[in-house]
């Protein structure tokens, strides 16, 4: 094995030096991504043409002197690509880039997918800009990000894309319900949906009125701020406050009011609050 | 890309003085190890996070994206030295995963091996979304790649590559769902 061993050593060494030597081939700098060219090639004979690139790889016989053509799907993924030609006792290589061809889809993360109305840059949109072989093209674009509720005019932000990516951060819209959120690019459209929700209930109101069984509460309809009725199920707390101690009940909102009946004998202030939001005070008597 | 621990040293049946031998040892498992076992670590990554926007990095984030990022860089050359598109799985994702496949595809069919040797790389972040769903990378790689035809090494030579690169979060990592070489930043 030892006398083979230095032999195969000089051999890789060789091979090496050969390939280091290369003279270079005529090759463009960038080539779009899906478009066909030509490579001249000097000497006469047969060769071995090989093409190395991000999603291909190829090995063909080609004919020295000729030019040798690189068919447009042999380039259709941007990147670097290496040609060696290797024949009639000499090596010639080099290398191009694939550039993405015309844009032709977006990559859309619309989120959240639910989200309170008037959020301040609630929502974000980002797109990433990609060819048709799924490239990314780094050139700037504009993209038009869209939010449309119905019932509203829709709010347009357009952003230039940067390396491939474009983003926008948009306010959630004062109505309750479904919105189209699409980017948009030289016809190309995303289309994503965003429900919008009541935000937190504002000026929550109660009126409490004494019967036979104890204190029936009851909210007036329950609205964000933006006059929105806040989702039924959504929890209000009643609080009881009087001589026989404090005594709480929970109660979510049905047909946007809330209600409960409190088994209070003597005298209470009753309060109402649901989340973060504070509502109005009642104080009832003592029963008769 | 560095080496694995290599087994065997070869066995040199010949006449001679243990200096012999002992040459010959050395060479049969210095040819065996560069044919026969490479295998890589994975390569050197320096991370800036300093042109980051809009969104700010997390410490944690910080840390696990140069890790995943070499990680993925040690799969791809494993992968694509030994046509495995089985590991890249482990890595990658969407459209890089799928141009990758089908290079090691491609390489199969034409009897192709593509070796990468990684002597590192100076990632910068670039993007990261709002919502934290996607970073974007740029890469500054130095790459020796040497192109096979069976075991005969038709080319080889050592550059700088740019790559820009699109990262996802996973289950417990990060994927690299793009990742595309460009001629300069």
């Amino acid at each position: 094995m030892c006398r083979i061993l230095p032999a195969v050593c000089l051999a890789v060494c060789l091979t090496a030096t050969v390939s280091l030597a290369a003279q270079d081939l005529q090759l463009p700098a960038t080539v779009a991504a899906g478009s066909g060219f030509a490579i001249p090639t000097s000497g006469s004979g047969s060769a071995t043409l090989y093409l190395v690139g991000p999603s291909y790889a190829a090995k063909r016989q080609v004919q020295l002197g000729e030019k040798i053509l690189v068919q447009p799907q042999e380039v259709r993924s941007a990147g670097r690509y290496l040609a060696i030609v290797r024949g009639g006792g000499t090596s010639q290589s080099g290398s191009f880039y694939v550039v993405a061809a015309k844009s032709a889809s977006l990559s859309f993360l619309a989120h959240p997918s639910r989200i309170p109305v008037a959020q301040r840059d609630g929502v974000i949109g980002v797109a990433f800009v990609f060819d048709k072989w799924h490239n990314l093209v780094r050139r700037p674009e504009t993209v038009d990000f869209r939010l449309a509720a119905k019932d509203a005019p829709p709010v347009i932000q357009s952003v230039r894309s940067r390396d491939g990516v474009a983003w926008a951060l948009m306010n959630s819209g004062h109505k309750a319900g479904n919105a189209k959120f699409v980017a948009a690019l030289d016809g190309i459209e995303e289309t994503r949906v965003i429900q919008q929700v009541a935000a937190d209930p504002c000026h929550l109101q109660i009126r409490a009125e004494r019967n036979a069984k104890g204190v029936l509460v009851e909210t007036a309809p329950v609205r964000d701020c933006s006059g929105n009725p806040v989702s039924d199920g959504t929890v209000v707390t009643f609080t009881a406050n009087g001589p026989q101690g404090l005594s709480t009940v929970d109660v979510p909102i049905k047909k946007d009011v809330a209600q409960a009946e409190l088994k209070i004998p003597g005298p209470a202030t009753i309060s109402v609050a649901s989340g973060v939001v504070m509502g109005n005070e009642v104080r009832v008597g003592g029963q008769p | 890309m560095k080496q694995l621990s290599c087994v065997g040293t070869g066995h040199c049946p010949v006449d001679g003085g243990s200096q012999t031998r002992l040459i010959c040892a050395t060479l049969a498992f210095a040819l065996f190890c560069s044919v026969s076992c490479f295998a890589a670590d994975a390569p050197a990554v320096q991370f800036d996070t300093s042109h980051i926007g809009p969104r700010q990095m997390e410490d944690v984030t910080g840390r696990n994206i140069p890790r995943d990022w070499g990680r993925a860089w040690q799969t791809l050359a494993v992968a694509l030295e030994q046509n495995r598109p089985d590991l890249l799985g482990r890595s990658f994702t969407g459209f890089a995963q799928q141009k990758l496949a089908a290079t090691i595809a491609t390489q199969v069919k034409t009897g192709l091996r593509t070796r990468y040797i990684d002597h590192g790389h100076k990632l910068a972040a670039y993007f990261y979304s709002p919502d934290g769903g996607a970073i974007e990378l740029h890469d500054t790689a130095d790459m020796e790649i040497q192109v096979f035809d069976g075991n005969d090494l038709v080319h080889s030579d050592r550059i700088t590559l740019h790559y820009i690169g699109l990262m996802t979060p996973a289950a417990d990592h990060w994927e690299v769902r793009l990742l595309e070489s460009v001629p300069s930043f």
